[in-house]
C-alpha cells in the first residue's frame, strides 16, 4: 500500500518486522527481497510519489517536484551542485539507468576494510538477480545519439577504451529524458519495479514521511518517529510513529548520514563523503547534431579508469571515466560561465553541441556534518592528484572531440578557455579551470558516509550492514559502500543492499520466508 | 588494498565545529585548491572574503524598502523570500545577463525569489547574502555606484570582476547568480526558439506508459 503522507489527515502508527528509512536503490532493493520472504515491511521516504504522469519533461516540473531542494542544492563554497533526488524510488527515477557492477579492484580495496564478502563471487549471484529483474542489457545502437556516436568516434580514432553502457530499462523509446522521471515506464527505477511488489504484498510505503528520531530501547535500535509533510509546503501536518524490530538506513549517503548525525553519537558518520566530481567539456560540432534523443549516455569512455603512476608515485595519468552527457536547455545554461552576449552566442549553438562529463574517482573524499544552525553541510574540494585528474579528464575530452570532428571545444570556465588543435589543449587547459566556481561542477554519486568495515574506529557498520554501537540498526545504501566505485554506483548499491538484507534474513529469519 | 592516494581521513565535525583540518595534500606532489575547509556558509564567506569585512557590511546593511528599490512593487513580484533591495538586484542581474532573449527579466526574478521561498534556509539565505554583496562590494572593482544603479554594459563588466577573481567567495556569488538566473531563463519554452530546442515529447507525440500495479495508493 502506498500512504502518501501529504493526503493523510493526522498522525500514524504502524508496526512491521523492519523500517527501511528510504526508498532507492538501496532501500526498494533490500525491502523488495525481505517481503518476498515474508517480512513485515514499512518504508519511508521524505519525497513524495510521483508517476509517469507526473514526468512532463520539463526542467521546472521536475526540480519543484522531486529533485533535492530544487537542484540548488551545494557543498558550502557552492564548487560541487548536489544532484539527487527526494521521492519515492529514490534517485533511480532520475538516474541514467547506467548500471555497471562495482570492478574487481575495488572489491579488492574495500576488502581491506574487513568486508570479506566484497568478491566478485559473493556478490555475483546478486548482481545476476538484479540485473534479470531490472531487463538491463547493453545500449543497443538504435539508442544511440549523436553526441554517443561521436564520441565512440573519437575513442576509436584515438585508440581509447570505451563501450556502449549497460542500462536498466524495457523497451526503451529513446525520448532522451531519463533525468527527469520516465514517462513511459521503460527506465526500470525501483519506483515501478521493487516498490509496487512491496506495496502489493502488503508492505506500507509511506511518501512525505521525514524520518526525525530513531527510537532506542536498551540501547537498540526499535523503530523511528518523523513528520508527514505538506507536500505543497513542506511542513509538517501530522505525525508518524513506526516501530520495528529492525531499522534500516537507506536514504542515500546524504540522507542516511544527515539522520545518523541528528540521532547517534559516532566519530564516524560524514567523515568521508564521496561524489565523483563531474566536470564539463562542450563540442562545437558546427553542425546540428542530435544531442537530446536516444540514452543521453549510451557510451561510456573507460580507457582512463585505473590510476596510473610512475615508480615515485607520481601521476602518470587515469582515475576518471567520462560518459556521454544529458543536455536539458536549463542545466546547460547553467553550466556555461560566459554571460550577456557571449552566453546566448553559445545557447544559439545549442543543437550543435557534444558533451562529456567526468566521473573523477576521487582520492581525498569530503565531508558531511551538521552545522551549529542546525543545517546539513557538505565540503569538497579536488586536492592532490585529483586536481591532476580532473584536468587531465578536461584535455582528453577535448581530444577526442577533435579527433570526431569538432570545430572547438570550450571548457565552460569563467576564463573562457576554447580550444581548437592539440597544441591549444596543452596550452590553454590547466589547474585554473578546476579552481572552486571556475566552472560549473556538479556531484551525484554519492557515497560512504556511513561505511561498512570491521573496525569500529574506522567505519559506522559492520561488515553485515549493523551498526558497531547500535543493534539493530542497519545501512544498506550507498552510506554504506566504503569508497568511490569510479562508475555509477546505482547497481553496485543495488547488489550491497541485496547482500545485506540476504544476510539480515539468514539471521534473523522470519515466518513466511 | 586502499588507495595509496588518499588520506587518512581527518578528525571529525565536532559539535557542528569544522572539519578540523585541511585535509591536505595527497602522496603524489601535486597541485592543492586553494583555502581551507570551512565550517558552514558564514564561516566560508569570512574566510574567502578577504576577511571579516564583507560578510558584516552585508549583516549590517538595511534589507531595503519599497521606496528605494521600487522595483518589486513596479513588477507586481509578492515578494516572498526577497526584500526589495534583493530583489532588484536579482533583476538587475537578469537584465544584464539576458541579452537578445525573449524573456522578461522580472519574470526570472519572480521566479527566483519563488525558488528560495520554497527551498528555505541555509540556501535562501546564502542567496539573499550573495544579493547583498553584490549591490554593496562595487568600490572593491572600483566602481562607486551600487550595483543595480549601475548601467547593464557595466554590470556585465562588475560581474566579470567577480567571475575570475582571486576569491572563492566572489567566484562562487557569480557562478551561484548566474547559474540559477540562466537556469531560469533556458527552462521556458519561450527560449526553444533561440536553442532549437524540440520540446518535450509529451504533447508532441502520444505514448502511453507502461502500466503499472502500485497496490492500494491512499
Amino acid at each position: 500500500m502506498i500512504i502518501q503522507g501529504t493526503h493523510h489527515a493526522g498522525d500514524v502508527r504502524d508496526r512491521a518486522d523492519v523500517v527501511v528509512i528510504g526508498t532507492g536503490a538501496g532501500g526498494g532493493t533490500l525491502a523488495d527481497y525481505l517481503s518476498e520472504r515474508g517480512w513485515d515491511v514499512v518504508m519511508l521516504d521524505r519525497g513524495g510519489f510521483f508517476r509517469a504522469e507526473d514526468f512532463t519533461q520539463r526542467e521546472q516540473d521536475a526540480m519543484v517536484a522531486f529533485n533535492g531542494r530544487r537542484g540548488l542544492d551545494s557543498t558550502v563554497d557552492n564548487a560541487y551542485f548536489l544532484n539527487y533526488a527526494e521521492c519515492v524510488g529514490g534517485s533511480t527515477v532520475h538516474y541514467w539507468g547506467d548500471s555497471f557492477r562495482a570492478p574487481a579492484d575495488r572489491l579488492e580495496r574495500w576488502r581491506g576494510f574487513g568486508i570479506d564478502w566484497m568478491t566478485v563471487g559473493d556478490l555475483a549471484p546478486h548482481f545476476d538477480a538484479i540485473e534479470a529483474d531490472l531487463g538491463i542489457h547493453v545500449c543497443p545502437e538504435r539508442l544511440f545519439n549523436e553526441n554517443n556516436r561521436l564520441v565512440r568516434q573519437g575513442c576509436e580514432a584515438l585508440g581509447i577504451a570505451g563501450d556502449a553502457v549497460p542500462t536498466a530499462r524495457v523497451d526503451c523509446i529513446g525520448c532522451g529524458w531519463t533525468q527527469y522521471g520516465c514517462t513511459y515506464n521503460r527506465k526500470t527505477s525501483q519506483l515501478i519495479t521493487t516498490i509496487p511488489r512491496v506495496s502489493r504484498r502488503g508492505g506500507r510505503v509511506y511518501s512525505d514521511a521525514r524520518a526525525e528520531r530513531l527510537i532506542l530501547e536498551g540501547g537498540r535500535a526499535r523503530g523511528v518517529t518523523g513528520s508527514l509533510l505538506d507536500r505543497s509546503t513542506d511542513r509538517p501536518r501530522g505525525t508518524f510513529r513506526v516501530d520495528a524490530d529492525l531499522v534500516v538506513m537507506a536514504g542515500g549517503a546524504i540522507g542516511s548520514a544527515e539522520f545518523l548525525l541528528r540521532n547517534v553519537e559516532d566519530p564516524i558518520v560524514g567523515r568521508r563523503f564521496y561524489m565523483n566530481p563531474h566536470y564539463f567539456v562542450y563540442a562545437d560540432f558546427g553542425r546540428e547534431i542530435d544531442n537530446v534523443t536516444g540514452i543521453p549516455c549510451a557510451y561510456e569512455v573507460h580507457g582512463f579508469r585505473e590510476l596510473r603512476t610512475d615508480a615515485d608515485g607520481r601521476y602518470r595519468g587515469g582515475g576518471y571515466t567520462m560518459l556521454c552527457n544529458h543536455q536539458s536547455p536549463g542545466v546547460t545554461a547553467a553550466t556555461l560561465s560566459e554571460i550577456g552576449a557571449a552566453h546566448r552566442e553559445r545557447m544559439g549553438k545549442y543543437r550543435q553541441l557534444g558533451s562529456l562529463m567526468s566521473v573523477i574517482d576521487e582520492s581525498n573524499p569530503g565531508r558531511l556534518w551538521v552545522g551549529d544552525d542546525g543545517h546539513r553541510r557538505t565540503w569538497q574540494r579536488v586536492r592532490g592528484v585529483d586536481v591532476h585528474k580532473a584536468v587531465e579528464f578536461m584535455k582528453n575530452a577535448a581530444r577526442i572531440f577533435l579527433a570526431a570532428g569538432a570545430r572547438e571545444v570550450w571548457i565552460p570556465d569563467v576564463w573562457g578557455t576554447v580550444v581548437r588543435d592539440e597544441a591549444e589543449v596543452e596550452e590553454n587547459i590547466g589547474i585554473r579551470s578546476v579552481m572552486p566556481n571556475a566552472q560549473f561542477a556538479a556531484g551525484s554519486h554519492f557515497l560512504g558516509t556511513a561505511p561498512l568495515g570491521s573496525d569500529p574506529e574506522d567505519s559506522f557498520a559492520d561488515p553485515h550492514g549493523e551498526a558497531h554501537r547500535i543493534p539493530g540498526l542497519y545501512v544498506a545504501d550507498g552510506a554504506a559502500v566504503p569508497g568511490s566505485v569510479s562508475k555509477d554506483p546505482s547497481l553496485t548499491i543495488m547488489a550491497v543492499a541485496r547482500h545485506i538484507a540476504a544476510g539480515m534474513h539468514e539471521r534473523e529469519g522470519r515466518a513466511g520466508a | 588494498m586502499r588507495d595509496r592516494h588518499a588520506h587518512a581521513p581527518d578528525a571529525p565535525p565536532d559539535g557542528g565545529r569544522p572539519p578540523a583540518l585541511e585535509p591536505g595534500e595527497a602522496v603524489v606532489a601535486g597541485p592543492s585548491a586553494p583555502g581551507g575547509a570551512p565550517t558552514d556558509r558564514r564561516s566560508f564567506l569570512r574566510a574567502t572574503a578577504g576577511g571579516g569585512a564583507a560578510i558584516a557590511l552585508a549583516s549590517a546593511l538595511p534589507s531595503g524598502t519599497l521606496a528605494a528599490y521600487p522595483a518589486a512593487q513596479r513588477d507586481g513580484a509578492d515578494l516572498r523570500a526577497l526584500s526589495p533591495k534583493q530583489y532588484a538586484v536579482a533583476r538587475a542581474a537578469a537584465e544584464a545577463l539576458l541579452v537578445d532573449l525573449p524573456v522578461d527579466p522580472a519574470a526570472v526574478a519572480r521566479a527566483v525569489d519563488a525558488d528560495l521561498a520554497a527551498v528555505g534556509d541555509p540556501i535562501r539565505s546564502d542567496m539573499r547574502t550573495v544579493f547583498t554583496l553584490l549591490e554593496h562590494l562595487t568600490p572593491l572593482a572600483w566602481r562607486f555606484r551600487r550595483f543595480s544603479a549601475l548601467d547593464v554594459e557595466d554590470r556585465r563588466a562588475y560581474l566579470m570582476t567577480w567571475a575570475r577573481s582571486r576569491f572563492n567567495l566572489r567566484r562562487a556569488a557569480f557562478q551561484a547568480t548566474r547559474g540559477f538566473l540562466y537556469f531560469n531563463t533556458y527552462l521556458r519554452e519561450e527560449t526553444w526558439a533561440v536553442t532549437g530546442f524540440p520540446g518535450p515529447w509529451p504533447g508532441r507525440f502520444h505514448i502511453p506508459a507502461y502500466p503499472i500495479d502500485f497496490g492500494e495508493i491512499a
